[in-house]
């Protein structure tokens, strides 16, 4: 069974995810259609950030997987025989 | 038509209607709102089909279980093939 720590991860990562949804559609989506002098802009940055922020974010993965691929395949790696 | 062209097909109308909206090709006069809307649909989608992935995860770690008959009926298996295994003359 999961364990109560497995159960509390879990339910972080849904919770995590849906909060990430609910901002980044009021961002993208609802934004657009609210009056540029509402209260509501106050709590988003500008536009541009929402393509930047998770190009930059996506950069970054790609780059961590990269140096853990290159690590593990550097660390399995055979030694070579000699003859 | 294979599922790769179907979906080629889909990805490819979507494509051109985003491209449509966004770069305005067709001269069409939409609403300046729409264009808001429309320029950061890609990266949108994907941040979409992220957060989905990680609900995802997330709700498959928590709702995950043992599976206690079939753990026993795979050891009743390895009992059984070792005793067969044992009556035909090999050494465990």
């Amino acid at each position: 069974m999961a364990t109560g720590a497995d159960q509390a991860v879990g339910m972080g990562l849904v919770g995590f995810s849906i909060l990430l949804f609910a901002y980044y559609t009021v961002w993208v989506i609802v934004l657009p259609f609210v009056d540029s002098d509402h209260e509501i802009h106050k709590y988003f940055l500008p536009r541009e950030y929402s393509v930047i922020l998770p190009g930059v974010a996506a950069l970054i993965l790609i780059l961590c997987i990269g140096t853990f691929i290159g690590v593990v395949t550097w660390k399995n790696r055979k030694p070579k025989k000699v003859d | 038509m294979t599922k790769l062209l179907q979906w080629l097909l889909g990805v490819s109308i979507l494509g051109v209607a985003w491209g449509i909206v966004t770069f305005d090709i067709l001269d069409l006069r939409l609403p300046h709102v729409y264009k808001e809307v429309a320029w950061p649909m890609p990266v949108y989608l994907l941040v979409v089909f992220g957060c989905y992935s990680l609900a995802t995860v997330g709700y498959r770690v928590a709702t995950f279980n043992d599976c206690e008959e079939a753990a026993k009926e795979l050891q009743a298996q390895i009992q059984e093939a070792k005793d067969d295994l044992k009556r035909k003359g090999l050494k465990m």
